[in-house]
Order: structure tokens, then C-alpha cells, then sequence
């Protein structure tokens, strides 16, 4: 699905006004955005299993429209140790719970804490699968730019590109750094005591490079004029269609339906 | 129309002794000016300094004046100054604004700052890339380019701007010399054809030999030497400030020091 | 110190005791293989890589069947442009990056099982960028670190740091704070705390880039220093007059493979500029106007004087 960039985006690159394609993830991230936040609010507000259940299934039929299931697969997978915790404290431990499934000596299991443990988890999985989706779906280039849009100050724009770009580059540093103590004599690779001893060797220069390169950055910032005042402009802008306004705001309605009916004691 | 230093004395906030002392110095648009020095000399501050970028945003405390094309900078805005005075690290790496993912978006990072019209930014992002000659990397991804060709989009990020003067602090000093040259050739092409003035720290005195016009020498912040490139580059006391001659300096003397006849077939030679 | 004569006239300084820099030591008299003298540094390894082939994890690869044999006591200098695998190679030399064919041999023995923690003893690397290691509130600390590990105290550890400081000239700064010293002058402090750890294999990053002339002075008395005490010297290094006059035999890497190996006579002479052109380096100046003026291969200045001085002889 191709559209035509808006008149003034004209004379700019393709590789600048590319859009990623696919379903869902050529949607506003904005829209993407404020599906998840019904998403997040539908799976703890509405009671009982009706909210997280169409909420996973919504998600995950999503996702597999926009090929993305491997990459939630995942991330659900390197959920599982907390979620799995949380049943097992629910199964065991739930206050009140009186209707034991076995009991195996001081431990009893049961059938209510089974069934909160369960919805529990279901919802767990409901609320991180709807912000996984987004994460999965939308270059962080492009929310940035679409917040950028609609207001949000350089400064914010900033730190949160720069930091994402920074987790790279400072693995790489902090791997250089190791090299380099290594290289003295420091031992990596033996026993956890000698291992121990390694740290401060490692984490200050890190540190220091760090902060050595603070100001440095500061100044090359400024010397690009960041703190002119006025609104940046903005060449990579995903564009924001009807069909995405539609859906943005018929979410936010949404929205704003649950947690109403929710105060006022409608759902059942 | 100048960048003018009078009288200028710079204190880093907290030092304990000034890192500039009386420095008199003029940079004009179209010339290319070196500044060369013992590390330490205060060769960095002054390009901060120069630039206006000292003390407004690195603090510190500045006696004299600085003026650029006339104006004080202590009276110019930040935003302002970066269009008045381009300036540029030795790491390109710290340069990158980090927010973009194609070169031309990144040199593009400075117009967008200032907010004008998408149509300004297309011509002024082509004009500086074709200033410096990396058109053909437009689409790359900024970080993952090599040291010099970094270092080039850095210069055309700066040039963007637009700025009449450019101030560069050791611009080469982590390239290799393939990149060493693509930087130099570059910094003499846009003086050439741009008019931009420039200020160029270096230690690689065979660069400075090669593009600039005038060469000041810096000593314990101090100005020691001033003047035509050439002349201040074969003056003998510059080894002892601790600054290389150029290749074709040193040659020279030793052919002279071992006392053998100086001869026009040699000077073509060594040139 | 004058710059002129350093050939000849290398004052040694005090931390390679015991041994004068005399007439043996010439950087270009293309002898090979000093012997260790008697009492200075421990026996030193020869270290030999044997068709080695690298690639990084994300595929590139950055050294192609490479096979170099370093014997003890050579000073030796690797070349090429950037991406031409000469930081790579110097990883190998002690274990940082291991092989992902073929092998490194130190004194025969393959290296594959040896930690680099126990290889740091016999090959010392001192990195390009200094603010990659330095981390102690005072310069002797940091100089300290690398004995310390090896298992070095008291009045011996003492020793070693002082001569190391000696050697780069940063003797009265024992006590400051690394980041209060200028750029050269930690380059020179990440140098002393590898020469503090006395290993008889010295390999060198980039160690003149970014260095003023004084700094850059002191690391060729360093170079030398360790030559005279019999150490194999190994540098990586862009700049070809230091390696021209520094260095007895230059290896001219490009694309993972080696393209041209022998002394700078040989490398830097006329016939070799093809090749050298072919990946984007140039031959020293020295060497350019010797050729211009027909007088043979002059790497060095004082090669090119002595040329000059034989044909007004002649």
C-alpha cells in the first residue's frame, strides 16, 4: 500500500520519506499507541475473563497479520519466569481460599487461587503483549517524529533517541574497556574472586568516558544550533491518514467507556 | 568582517592558571589560518573562545574581547553562533547528533534546529554535502561509517548552517592518511569556493604546509609565533615549542646541518 | 633532546638499566633477532601466526590466511589503511581475539588454551585510546595495575612503576589525578602502565596519533629502549616517518592479507608505491625526494643526507 507523500514533503529522498510497509505497521504510531493504552485498560478494568481474553486475541491476531508472532513469541517467552512466580503464589498462597485441590503436607493448593492465579497470568500476558506489539511494529525513529509532531519538546525527542542509540555504543565501549584491562593482567576468565576485583577497572572508565564525552557532546549539540527556539522541522513524519485518526479516536472512546462503566459499578 | 580576538585572557572555571594569555588574533573569511602548539598550549580553548562557545556554554571567565564580524559574542545566542561559526572535534564519533538514521537527515539535524522551511533544508543539506564531496553517502547510516569519512559529515553538518567562519580542532588526528587527505582536500575546496573563513588546530604540519595561509603558534597560552604559513612553518624555533616542522622543513635542514650545498634541484625535489 | 640525531645518539633512558644504547642498536642496519643481553629482560618468546583467518561475529572478515613469524628482538611495524586488519592482528599477538582458523604460536607452543590474563605477562598491548583504561585516582596506581596483577608488591612493585614513569617522562606526576594530565600525557601514562609490566613482547596501537612532538619523542626513546634491552617491539602506526626511522621491518597489510613485508628500504623504495598507492599510503617523505633525485632507497632523512652526502663525495 503506497501513499503519496503529502506536496511539501517533496524533493526529500526516498530513503527519507520510505515508509515502512505491512499491516499494522504502516498504522500512526500514535493510533498504535492509544490501541495498546485500550488494550492495557479493556485487560485490567473489565472483570472477570471476558477483558483479557479478547484482549490476547485481538493482540495475537494482529500480530500474526503483521508477521510479528516470533518476535511476541519471544518476549512472552522471557516473560514466563515472573508470570510463572506470580501463579504459583496465587495457587498457593491466595488469602481466604478455602477449597484445597490436594494437599501435600503443609501445602495446599487451591482451586480458587488456580482459577485468580490463571486470570491473573492472563491478564500479565494481555497488558505486556499489547505494548510488545508496538514495540514490534514501530520504529522508535517514527514515534519520536509523530510526538514530535504533535508537540513534544526536542529535549525529550532527544534523550530518548540518543539513549536508545547510546545502549550499542556503550556495549561496545565497555567491551573495549574489558579488552584493554585484560590486557593487563586482569583475569576474566578465571575464579569469581579475581573476577570480583575486575570492577572498578571496568565501570570507571566507563564512567569517565562517559562524562568526559558529556560536555564534548553538549557543545557539538549546540554548535548545531539545538537550543534555537520554535518548532523543529520534521523530514521523516509518518503520515497520520483518516482511517488512522478514526481509529485513534474511536480507541480513546473506547477508552474512556471502560473506565467510566467501570467507576460507575455497570459491568457485572 | 573578522572573526577579532583582543586581548583575550581565558580561565577554565576553577583552573588555577588562565588557559589563554593576551591573545591577539584576526581570522578572515576565504583564509585558511593554522594554529599549531605543544598539546596543552590552549590550542581547544581557543577555538571554544573563538567560536563564542567559551564561556557561554563551558563557563569559565574571559577578559578581552571577541568579536565576529563585528558583533561580541557574549551578546550572541548559542543558536546564533552556530550560524556565525561552525566548529569541529577530533572525535566524530561525540559529533553525531544520534538522532537519525541516513547522513542526509543528520546533516539536515542543523537546519531542522532552526525551524526552516523543508524546501530550505533539501538545498542547504545538497549545497554542503557537495561542498565536501559525500553525496554518495547520503543514505548511509551515520554510525556506521569509517573515522574519515565520520569526520566529513561532521564538517557538512556544520556547513549546513551556513556559517562565514569554521573552526576545526584537530580535525585529523584519529584518521589514517587516506582520511587525513579527504578532510584537507575538503577544508581547502570549501575555503576556495564558500569563502568560509577557517581555523584549523593541528599537529600534522604537513597539512597546515599544504592549505593554510597563515600559521599562529601557541604557548602556554600564549601567542609565540605569528605569520605567513610558510615562514613560521621553517622558523627554527619551532621545535623548540614543541611543534614538528613539515616533512619538507626537516629535510632541509639536515641537508644543511650535514653541510652539504643547497641546490634548486633539491628544492624541486623536497617540494 | 634534538630530533635530528636520534639514530644514533638514543640516550637510553634509566628504566632500561644497565644498557646503553650504543652502536648496535641503529634503527636501519637491517640486522634482525638482537640476543637478549645477560641481566635485562627475561628470554624472549618468538610469536608466529600460521595461516590465520578471522572473522567477526557479524561477519566481516578481518584477517585472511595470514602467516607472520616475529623472532625475538625485531622491531617490527604493521601498516594499511583502517579496516586493513592491522588492530585485528595485534589482538591475536596476545589472545584478545582468538584465531577462527589456524593458530599463534608463542615460542612454538599454540596459545589456544593459554587465558590472556597469564599471556599478559609475555605480550603487552598498549591500546590507542587511553581513556579506554584509565581508572585509578593517581597516575602510580594505574602504573601499578598491570604489575599487581602479574603478582608483583612492595619495594619490587615500587620499582617497576617508577622506572616505567621514568621512561615516559612522568616521573613528578606520581601523584596527579590521569584526568588532570593533557591527552598526550595519558597516551604516555596508558604506555608506562604496559612497560611497567616488563613483558618481553611490546605491542603498540597507534602509539604517536593524536602525540605533540614531545610526546611523540618519547615514544620512539621507548621504541628504542626496548629494542636495546633485546624486547620484540610490534607497532601499529599510520605514521610513516616513526615508522620508517623506528622500525627495522614494516608489514603493509591490506584488505586481511599481507601485502608487503621487509625493511622500509625495501618497502618504501620506488618499486613498492603501487602497491602502497593501491592502499592509500605514502611512502615517507624522505623516501619520495631520494627517489626524485635518483640516489636509491632513503626511508629516512638521515638515509637520504648520507645518500646525498655520498654522491657529493663520489
Amino acid at each position: 500500500m503506497t501513499i503519496a507523500p503529502p506536496a511539501r514533503l517533496e524533493g526529500l529522498p526516498e530513503y527519507v520519506t520510505r515508509r515502512p510497509g505491512g499491516f499494522y505497521r504502516s498504522t500512526n504510531p500514535s493510533t498504535k499507541l492509544a490501541i495498546a493504552a485500550l488494550e492495557v485498560v479493556a485487560a485490567f478494568l473489565v472483570p472477570g475473563w471476558p477483558g483479557p481474553i479478547a484482549v490476547l486475541a485481538a493482540v495475537l491476531v494482529t500480530a500474526a497479520a503483521a508477521r510479528r508472532l516470533r518476535g511476541l513469541a519471544t518476549i512472552g517467552l522471557a516473560a514466563s519466569p515472573i508470570v510463572g512466580s506470580i501463579l504459583i503464589i496465587n495457587l498457593f498462597l491466595l488469602p481466604g481460599a478455602s477449597d484445597p485441590i490436594v494437599r501435600l503436607g503443609p501445602l495446599a493448593p487451591t482451586w480458587t487461587g488456580l482459577w485468580f492465579g490463571l486470570q491473573t497470568v492472563a491478564r500479565l500476558y494481555a497488558f505486556s503483549a499489547a505494548i510488545a506489539l508496538v514495540y514490534l511494529t514501530t520504529e522508535i525513529d517514527d514515534l519520536l517524529a509523530d510526538l514530535a509532531r504533535r508537540g513534544l519538546g526536542r529535549r525529550a525527542v532527544f534523550v530518548v533517541g540518543a539513549a536508545v542509540q547510546m545502549v550499542p555504543r556503550t556495549i561496545e565501549r565497555a567491551a573495549e574497556i574489558v579488552d584493554a584491562q585484560r590486557a593487563r593482567g586482569m583475569d576474566t576468565e578465571g575464579r569469581f574472586w579475581r573476577r570480583a576485583r575486575g570492577v572498578v577497572p571496568l565501570a570507571a572508565p566507563v564512567v569517565f568516558g562517559a562524562l568526559t564525552e558529556v560536555e564534548e557532546r553538549t557543545i557539538a549539540l549546540e554548535a548545531r544550533a539545538f537550543s534555537a527556539p520554535g518548532r523543529q522541522t520534521l523530514l521523516r513524519v509518518p503520515p497520520d491518514r483518516v482511517a488512522d485518526r478514526a481509529l485513534r479516536w474511536a480507541a480513546v472512546l473506547a477508552l474512556v467507556a471502560i473506565v467510566g462503566l467501570r467507576i460507575a459499578g455497570r459491568f457485572g | 568582517m573578522a572573526i577579532e580576538l583582543s586581548a583575550v585572557s581565558y580561565r577554565y572555571a576553577g583552573a588555577s592558571r588562565p588557559a589563554l594569555q593576551s591573545v591577539e588574533l584576526r581570522l578572515e573569511p576565504g583564509r585558511v589560518l593554522g594554529v599549531v602548539g605543544a598539546n596543552d598550549s590552549g590550542k581547544t580553548t581557543l577555538c571554544l573562545v573563538a567560536s563564542g562557545f567559551a564561556p557561554k556554554v563551558v563557563g569559565g571567565r574571559l577578559d578581552g574581547s571577541v568579536r565576529i564580524d563585528g558583533a561580541e559574542t557574549a551578546a550572541i545566542p548559542p543558536h546564533s553562533l552556530a550560524q556565525h561559526c561552525g566548529l569541529l572535534f577530533q572525535n566524530a564519533a561525540t559529533q553525531l547528533s544520534n538522532t537519525t538514521s541516513t547522513v542526509f537527515e543528520e546533516v539536515g539535524f542543523g537546519p531542522c534546529n532552526l525551524g526552516l522551511a523543508v524546501p530550505e533544508v533539501i538545498e542547504r543539506v545538497w549545497w554542503a554535502m557537495r561542498s565536501v564531496g559525500i553525496e554518495d553517502l547520503a543514505p548511509r547510516d551515520p554510525a556506521r561509517l569509517s573515522g574519515g569519512q565520520g569526520q566529513l559529515v561532521a564538517l557538512a553538518a556544520v556547513l549546513a548552517l551556513r556559517p562565514r567562519y569554521l573552526l576545526l580542532d584537530e580535525p585529523t588526528s584519529e584518521l589514517d592518511p587516506a582520511g587525513t587527505a579527504l578532510v584537507a582536500d575538503a577544508l581547502a575546496r570549501v575555503a576556495a569556493e564558500t569563502g568560509t573563513g577557517i581555523m584549523i588546530v593541528e599537529h600534522k604540519t604537513d597539512v597546515l604546509a599544504r592549505i593554510a595561509d597563515e600559521v599562529v603558534v601557541l604557548d602556554g597560552g600564549s601567542v609565540a609565533m605569528s605569520g605567513a604559513a610558510a615562514a613560521v612553518l621553517a622558523d627554527p624555533r619551532l621545535a623548540k615549542l614543541g611543534v614538528e616542522p613539515p616533512a619538507r622543513v626537516r629535510l632541509e635542514r639536515a641537508v644543511r646541518t650535514a653541510g652539504l650545498e643547497w641546490s634548486p634541484g633539491l628544492e624541486r625535489a623536497l617540494a | 633532546m634534538s630530533q635530528v640525531d636520534r639514530e644514533t645518539t638514543q640516550s637510553t633512558p634509566a628504566a632500561f638499566a644497565g644498557v646503553a644504547a650504543d652502536s648496535g642498536s641503529t634503527a636501519n642496519d637491517g640486522r634482525r633477532g638482537a640476543p637478549a643481553r645477560s641481566g635485562s629482560a627475561p628470554s624472549v618468546p618468538s610469536i608466529e601466526l600460521q595461516s590465520v583467518s578471522f572473522t567477526y561475529p557479524e561477519g566481516t572478515q578481518a584477517l585472511d590466511r595470514v602467516s607472520l613469524r616475529i623472532d625475538p628482538g625485531e622491531r617490527v611495524a604493521v601498516v594499511g589503511q583502517n579496516g586493513s586488519g592491522k588492530s585485528t592482528l595485534a589482538r591475536h599477538l596476545n589472545g584478545l581475539l582468538r584465531p577462527t582458523t589456524g593458530r599463534v604460536l608463542l615460542d612454538g607452543l599454540d596459545i589456544r588454551s593459554v587465558h590472556v590474563a597469564s599471556l599478559a605477562a609475555r605480550v603487552g598491548l598498549a591500546f590507542q585510546n587511553p581513556d579506554r583504561q584509565l581508572f585509578a585516582g593517581r597516575v602510580s596506581t594505574e602504573v601499578a595495575f598491570g604489575p599487581r596483577n602479574l603478582g608483583l608488591r612492595g619495594a619490587a612493585l615500587d620499582e617497576r612503576v617508577a622506572a616505567a614513569l621514568d621512561a615516559v617522562g612522568l616521573s613528578s606526576e606520581a601523584a596527579t589525578n590521569p584526568y588532570d594530565l593533557g591527552y598526550s600525557r595519558r597516551k604516555l601514562l596508558s604506555l608506562a602502565s604496559v612497560l611497567a609490566m616488563r613483558t618481553p613482547i611490546l605491542v603498540l596501537d597507534e602509539p604517536t596519533t593524536g602525540q605533540d612532538a614531545r610526546g611523540a619523542a618519547m615514544v620512539r626513546s621507548v621504541v628504542a629502549g626496548a629494542a636495546a634491552e633485546g624486547r620484540t617491539v610490534v607497532a601499529i602506526s599510520h605514521d610513516m616517518r616513526f615508522v620508517a626511522e623506528c622500525f627495522e621491518r614494516v608489514v603493509v597489510m591490506r584488505a586481511g592479507r599481507v601485502l608487503l613485508d621487509g625493511p622500509p628500504d625495501a618497502v618504501f623504495a620506488e618499486a613498492a608505491w603501487p602497491d602502497l598507492r593501491a592502499t592509500y599510503l605514502e611512502p615517507p617523505r624522505a623516501a619520495v625526494a631520494g627517489s626524485r633525485l635518483g640516489l636509491g632507497a632513503t626511508p629516512t632523512e638521515a638515509a637520504f643526507v648520507e645518500a646525498l652526502r655520498r654522491r657529493a663525495g663520489s
